[in-house]
């Protein structure tokens, strides 16, 4: 007992407490499953949910941990990666009740849908805390492979099939490309797996390693910007979102999309600080693709979830300018931005997963008058979608002005400028979905909104989604008004993140020192 | 032996791999494809752990980790692959273009 | 265990000519049971390699793994889909293999250039190998490894699950006609139409 418990307190085990929870909940979900059949899944789904809940109750005690690093530095809670792994579990919290009539319906099993969900989020969580490239490798592949898994769940229909194999092999070779760079990331720092050591060995390194450390970053943004679906990686974004099971779209657009922030910022600013300037230039060219790209692409979308994912593109193009600003506060507006992205998002995803159960389509052009038959899922869809778009009092304004205030703090005026004027073009095509639903005369509703059946709440699975909906919807309408409760969250754990701040410190010197010698050059001149 | 060899041979091990993945129109030969290109990873970690890391010999843990890996993703892969079969008749990657804007 | 210099030279060039003419096979052979009995012939040649690299239990694994399951899990879906189907041609084909042929090539010589130029910082004892690796291992295993080797079990738990769910064939739930009519229950399959039926204007292109 002494022996077990030293060596607890040797590994600094209790940090992943909150993934031993998800941990348990997994296996609580399958063996109940196993045990009691398929009478179980009226309570499987809640001792999921209840599982995370605890889950980040336990991140929340785990907050200002003295002692992060913990299995003798594989792993580091700080207060960075609690966050992210708080967003990471209440994505998939909030994500699973709104599966449950969908999984359902479907005639597919909960269970099991549940159980690799959960190991997807345990993958993610993982993966935000990573400190050690083999951590990081094998959380990824738990994400990855699980979200495969997820994206071919129906696998009736030849649609989600397709997408599955498009997602497995885009991914895989995707990952393989990852591995390489990591493999030069470990020829390169002699060695070494850890990332802060990585870091001290290949600074003391002379500059002929730069074209290999260049291709090293090269090929690990690739195998990011895969997860963060940034374009040019973005070819699987549309075809997955639109093949596979909704509650799964609505989970990859966030809780991956937040594990790959997560990924890019720990292991681009710990072990990349090197090349800060060539990785800040690659994520520009990235971010103005995907600002450009996902949005005009979206003003062409006839299919609801193809329009989302061209949004979710054109989102993680703005979540990219605060990474690119480098500064405490381009990245705590990130961490906003994403925490509020998330139930915006969810939101949105929600009406769409009512609609489509409802009346089995997910075309734009359906959407027409349903404000006559369904005023709830109206207002709920025309409140998110308003959000993303970023219209003032809603949350998504003041993620959105955040952002840009940040980069513009950081000087990096063109890119904001651009991502204002996509802002605009955005709002149109979310606003185009709003008019087609309020302003259409009874006349001109379509066919499915006429057949629309009676809404009723009370069928078996539908009272979750009813409540996931409506809290998304309200953290959605006061996260702007509220906001300072989650500014504050997002401030402080950028600010108490050790390796943040000796990025934000390296960075800012060379600018001083150029500063001191752009003033000392024109008085050696004179 | 040196370990500048073993690199040039695990790195065009990776660009034929990359040549498969691009040109291949059968799903199975893909799937191939990758598992050369993750064996030429493997073979770089392995070279940089016996003459970088002789001690340590952390690459060989890598190593160990990411055949684990690729056997998961390749049993995945191909249950993937069996379920497209049975729906679709064909695993020509051509064929593959229901979800298209 | 180091062979001598110049044995260990010559094996090398030998598996290196193995390992490069099957993988070239597995990418360039029009049948696909020739690729994939290839592919284990490259694996088995890595396998060589990582003897020569001084690390007999990856070795050992790569065997038992790659050429055991990996490889063996490929030819039985070679053989369960094993329709003989003559991929009809594409015009132009050509353009597209030679372009990404040269692509490739272009990758190479950037890859083999960044090796030959950086100056890799070798160990300076190289040739002190250390005794028994798979006691290193094991103890990597079980300290500063413990939490991902702990994590792949639940990796492969769920890739397990995950596979047996795709692949098996189970009985198509009968599509409910539900007494509430709410319900659109389908079998296994989207909720959402397909865009051919959902569009009701535009013809259906393809028939499945």
């Amino acid at each position: 007992m002494d022996f077990s418990i030293s060596i607890a307190n040797q590994l600094n085990a209790a940090t992943i407490l909150p993934e031993g929870i998800v941990i348990i909940t997994l296996m609580v979900v399958i063996i109940g499953d196993l045990i009691f059949g398929r009478s179980s899944s009226r309570w499987l789904p809640y001792a999921a949910i209840a599982g995370l809940l605890a889950s980040i109750i336990a991140l929340y005690f785990q907050w200002n941990n003295p002692e992060p690093i913990a299995f003798l530095g594989a792993f580091n809670s700080d207060n960075l990666s609690i966050i992210f792994r708080g967003i990471v579990a209440l994505s998939t919290a909030v994500t699973i009740p709104m599966s449950i009539r969908y999984v359902e319906q479907s005639g597919t099993s909960l269970a099991e849908f549940m159980a690799i969900m959960l190991t997807a989020t345990l993958g993610g969580m993982f993966l935000s805390g990573a400190n050690e490239l083999v951590m990081v490798f094998i959380s990824l592949e738990m994400l990855s492979i699980s979200s495969y898994l997820m994206t071919g769940y129906m696998k009736r229909d030849p649609r989600s099939n397709e997408a599955a194999l498009k997602y497995l092999l885009i991914g895989a070779s995707s990952s393989a490309i990852f591995l390489y760079g990591v493999s030069l990331l470990y020829g390169l720092s002699g060695g070494e797996t850890n990332l802060t050591t990585i870091a001290a060995r290949i600074t003391d390194a002379s500059s002929s390693q730069s074209l290999g450390l260049a291709i090293a970053l090269v090929f690990v943004i690739a195998g990011i910007a895969f997860k963060i679906s940034a374009v040019p990686f973005h070819q699987w974004t549309p075809d997955v979102y639109e093949g596979s099971p909704t509650p799964v779209v609505a989970f990859l657009s966030v809780g991956s999309k937040a594990a790959g922030f997560a990924l890019a910022i720990r292991l681009l600013v710990t072990a990349f600080a090197l090349v800060t300037e060539e990785w800040h230039f690659i994520f520009t060219a990235l971010a103005i693709l995907s600002l450009v790209l996902g949005n005009v692409v979206a003003l062409a979308q006839t299919s609801m979830k193809r329009m989302l994912a061209y949004s979710s593109i054109a989102q993680a193009g703005f979540v990219m300018i605060g990474l690119i600003a480098g500064t405490d506060a381009g990245y705590s507006s990130m961490i906003f931005y994403l925490l509020v992205y998330l139930f915006m998002n969810l939101g949105a995803f929600t009406c769409v997963i009512l609609f489509s159960l409802r009346t089995g389509t997910d075309q734009i052009s359906e959407y027409a008058g349903l404000y006559q038959k369904d005023p709830l899922v109206t207002l709920c869809l025309s409140i998110c979608l308003l959000s993303l778009g970023g219209i003032p009092p809603l949350a998504g304004f003041f993620g959105k002005i955040y952002l840009f205030w940040a980069g513009w703090q950081a000087g990096i005026y063109g890119l904001v400028l651009l991502g204002l004027i996509t802002t605009v073009v955005s709002i149109y095509y979310y606003i185009r979905v709003v008019k087609m639903m309020v302003v259409k005369e009874p006349h001109e509703m379509s066919d499915a909104v006429k057949n629309y059946p009676e809404i009723r709440w009370s069928l078996p699975g539908m009272r979750p989604l009813q409540v996931g909906l409506i809290v998304s919807v309200v953290v959605t309408s006061l996260a702007g008004i509220l906001s300072n409760p989650l500014f504050t969250l997002a401030n402080d754990s950028v600010v108490s993140t050790p390796i943040l701040q000796s990025a934000v410190v390296t960075r800012e010197l060379p600018q001083n020192n150029v500063k001191v010698s752009s003033t000392v050059a024109p008085s050696t001149q004179h | 032996m040196q370990l500048q060899y073993c690199l040039i041979l695990a790195a065009a091990l990776f660009c034929i791999g990359i040549y498969g993945l691009i040109t291949s129109r059968n799903a199975v030969r893909v799937l191939m494809s990758i598992e050369l290109m993750l064996n030429a990873v493997n073979l770089n970690l392995m070279g940089f752990s016996n003459f970088l890391d002789p001690s340590a010999i952390k690459g060989q843990i890598f190593t160990i980790f990411v055949i684990t890996v690729a056997a998961a993703e390749a049993a995945v892969g191909l249950a993937i692959i069996l379920a497209i079969y049975r729906n679709r008749e064909t695993v020509d990657m051509e064929q593959f273009n229901l979800l298209k804007w | 265990m180091t062979l001598a210099e110049g044995v260990q030279i010559v094996s090398f060039g030998i598996l290196a000519v193995m390992v490069l003419g099957s993988a070239l096979g597995v990418v360039l052979l029009t049948n696909i049971v020739y690729s994939a009995f290839l592919l284990g012939g490259v694996f088995i040649s890595i396998a060589g390699l990582y003897v020569l690299l001084n690390a007999e239990f990856v070795a050992a694994a790569q065997v038992l793994i790659y050429v055991g399951a990996v490889n063996v899990l490929i030819l039985f879906a070679i053989m369960l889909v094993n329709k003989r189907e003559d991929f009809s041609s594409i015009p132009r084909r050509w353009i597209r293999q030679g372009a990404t042929g040269i692509v490739c090539f272009g990758l190479f010589a950037l890859l083999g250039t960044m090796i030959l130029i950086t100056p890799w910082s070798l160990a300076p004892t190289s040739s002190a190998v250390i005794e028994n690796s798979i006691v290193e291992i094991g103890k990597h295993f079980f300290s500063d490894f413990l939490l991902p080797f702990e994590l792949a079990s639940v990796l492969l738990l769920m890739a397990m699950v995950g596979a047996i769910i795709l692949a098996r064939r189970d009985i198509i739930p009968e599509v409910a006609i539900a007494k509430e009519r709410e319900i659109v229950s389908t079998s296994l399959t989207l909720p959402e139409r397909p865009r051919e039926i959902a569009s009701i204007g535009s013809s259906p292109t393809k028939e499945q």
